[in-house]
């Protein structure tokens, strides 16, 4: 079957499907924090963090292929770096951020260590550990001091008082209200940028002789060295990176005002929702984590309730009523199954295969040659472009 | 001056002694053929000189410098670039991808220019298009956005020695590059070599089966058998080496 539609990367119409795309982005980021609900932005606060991380496992997993169960604790590194120094030290929380980035990375390259002599389950194993470790640390009673152990910290985030000045455009306030009457807004805007970041560290890398590195290397690291690829220093880097990127959404939880070593994202359930948002949404390309955690935070939201049988729409109450828990991540992980038959990509992947069937994305000519790029045909696997969302 | 001087190495792997004291030399310029029967050692010589294994003994000088104490992903700096006998390519890459990864050692964007953007387009354009032409010249350049995971093994062989050219190498190594190529195409591919050979300067340590190949391209023959040397010299020389003969060649019929 031949797709319906072809167009020339580069070309006008690729480019205007793009700034179409990225208004419509730009219409939602603005829409939510003005005429959503409250609920509404702190689900999309909470979709973003998860964003966050997800995008920081990827570039380490989905990308280089070096598995970790301990991004948990990256996070948490970054949520009480945050608390300390807000709370200990009385920062402004906004400059805890280089901070927060900063001993993430030195205890992400430290972790990487061990990690460039063992592969796989090992590697699983010791990242595993870290994860487990964590919130034990913490608790720890020699450091009760400076992390207020198993009770946490409180206050850990921005003074919201009357004298906080707000700031208006005509009348139109896309950040809410500073003085503490309205600050939903406000942590919306932190996440998307702190989303925005970690994205365009991830996208200049893959889309770099960098990013080219740790594909090889996840495909074949033999061959990577044997082309030139510093396997230690690499893998160090992206680990330090990831884990940087990672302690980022960590800090803006402990904005929020408190934090406790048994949050769920600051224990190993946070490696594994990580993890999970991740392949959903689609391992190693550079929409999924996005697509992921957005499917992954939407779910979560519609089956909250679903504990009680009458909340349960009637045609799924068979297959859920007998479950005390709600059943998301029952429902994630079935999803899991299943988008390992279909799409191995995860959502992203099967988004390109679905938009694959109806337009042909002819890739630009490489070389001097009169090389002609043939479309893709049917049969042999071809050639895929890297985001489907903005060639779409 | 040899272009390469293999003195006196040893690998051991547990009791198997894979490599026994081999020594031998390649002059700049030639193509020279390294041939002996399976399990000779041929393909772990590739691998001391790629510093994947380390010998026990022995030294490797590339150009009068010492490679046994080159890091492993300092060989393609020094313009030393191979082929794998049974495929180390990218599979999830499509073609000019593998390619362009071929040229990492030549690239100067590392992790700040590639977060920055700073120079990373021209790059990426310049890389690109050096591995299209590559591509073009091996005659994959129809292939050029394909995925390299599935394409026939012979079609494959040909993209690793594109990937290897990528690198802009002095010094090449093909390990059993006719392997799986139906017999038409063998002579082919030795024009292949040959026509690379001439174009790109080079000096090439060629391992293959494929007799008349061998003998048809080689300007010097290294015969192995057991991790050690047992002839050297030309074509003709080897063909009417006594030991030769009887080790590997077979009795002529
Ligand atoms: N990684 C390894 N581990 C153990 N034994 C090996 C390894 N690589 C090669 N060998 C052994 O070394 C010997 C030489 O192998 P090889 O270099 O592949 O021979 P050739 O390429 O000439 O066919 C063989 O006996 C092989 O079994
Ligand atoms: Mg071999």
């Amino acid at each position: 079957m031949k797709p319906l539609f072809t167009i020339k990367a580069g070309g006008p119409t690729s480019w205007a499907v793009r700034v179409v795309c990225a208004a419509a982005l730009v219409y939602v980021l603005l829409w939510i924090p003005t005429s959503g609900s409250n609920s509404l932005i702190d689900t999309a606060t909470t979709a973003l963090t998860l964003m966050g991380a997800a995008l920081s496992l990827n570039l380490l997993l989905g990308f280089t292929g070096q598995i970790s169960l301990g991004h948990s604790a990256f996070f948490g590194i970054g949520a009480y770096t945050t608390a300390v120094c807000v709370t200990r030290w009385g920062w402004s929380p906004l400059k805890t951020l280089p901070i927060a980035f900063a001993v993430a990375f030195v205890v992400g390259a430290l972790v990487s260590l061990p990690a460039l002599r063992i592969k796989g389950v090992y590697l699983a194993l010791v990242t595993l550990t870290l994860g487990v470790v964590f919130p034990q640390f913490i608790k720890w009673p020699k450091i009760e001091w400076l992390t207020g152990g198993s009770r946490g910290l409180t206050d850990t985030g921005f003074k919201f008082d009357k004298n906080n000045r707000t700031f208006e455009l005509f009348g139109w306030n896309p950040w809410g209200n500073l003085r503490g009457e309205n600050v939903k807004p406000f942590y919306f805007w932190i996440a998307v940028v702190i989303v925005l970041i970690i994205y365009l560290i991830c996208r200049g890398l893959v889309k770099s002789r960098v990013g080219r590195s740790l594909v090889a290397i996840r495909d074949n690291s033999t061959a990577a060295a044997v082309m030139g690829v510093n396997l230690a220093l690499t893998k160090g880097l992206v680990f330090g990176l990831s884990a940087a990127m990672c302690a980022l959404p960590g800090s803006l939880t402990a904005m929020k005002g408190t934090v406790t070593p048994d949050t769920a994202l600051l224990t190993v359930i946070g490696s594994i929702t990580f993890l999970i948002v991740m392949v959903v949404g689609g391992a190693g390309t550079l929409w999924g984590p996005i697509i992921g955690a957005i499917v992954y935070q939407f779910i979560t939201e519609k089956t909250g309730d679903w504990v009680e049988p009458d909340k349960i729409p009637s045609l799924l109450r068979p297959f859920f009523s007998w479950s005390k828990t709600p059943p998301a991540a029952g429902i994630f992980g079935l999803s899991l199954v299943v988008l390992m038959f279909v799409a191995p990509l995860g959502l992203a992947g099967f988004w390109k295969q679905v938009v694959g069937r109806v337009v042909a994305v002819v890739p630009k000519p490489a070389g001097s040659t009169t090389l002609e790029p043939t479309a893709p045909s049917d049969g042999i696997p071809t050639w895929q472009p890297e985001e489907p969302l903005a060639e779409q | 001056m040899p272009l390469l001087e293999v003195q006196d190495v040893t690998v051991r792997f547990g009791g198997i002694v894979a490599l026994d004291g081999l020594s031998f030399e390649i002059e700049e310029g030639h193509i020279c053929g390294l041939i002996g029967p399976n399990g000779a050692g041929k393909t772990t010589m590739f691998n001391v000189v790629s510093r994947i294994y380390q010998p026990t003994r022995g030294s490797v000088r590339f150009r009068d410098e010492e490679l046994l104490t080159v890091p492993a992903h300092g060989i393609a700096k020094l313009g030393i670039a191979r082929t794998f006998q049974n495929l180390a390519l990218f599979p999830s890459m499509t073609l000019l991808e593998n390619v362009m990864v071929g040229a990492h050692s030549l690239g100067r964007i590392g992790f700040g220019r590639a977060i920055s953007r700073i120079g990373a387009a021209s790059d990426n354009r310049r890389t690109r298009d050096h591995a299209g032409d590559l591509l073009h010249q091996l005659g994959l350049g129809a292939l050029a956005f394909k995925a390299a995971d599935g394409l026939p093994f012979g079609t494959l062989k040909r993209l690793e020695i594109a990937r290897a050219l990528a690198a802009q190498p002095k010094f090449l190594l093909l390990d059993e590059p006719a392997a799986g190529l139906p017999h038409g195409e063998v002579d082919g591919l030795a024009e292949t070599i040959r026509g690379i050979r001439d174009q790109f300067d080079l000096t090439v340590l060629l391992v293959e089966h494929h007799m008349s190949m061998v003998m048809g391209i080689s300007d010097r023959v290294v015969v192995m058998e057991f991790g050690r040397k047992i002839a050297d010299g030309t074509p003709a020389e080897i063909q009417n080496d006594e030991r030769v003969i009887e080790a590997y060649l077979g009795a002529p019929a």
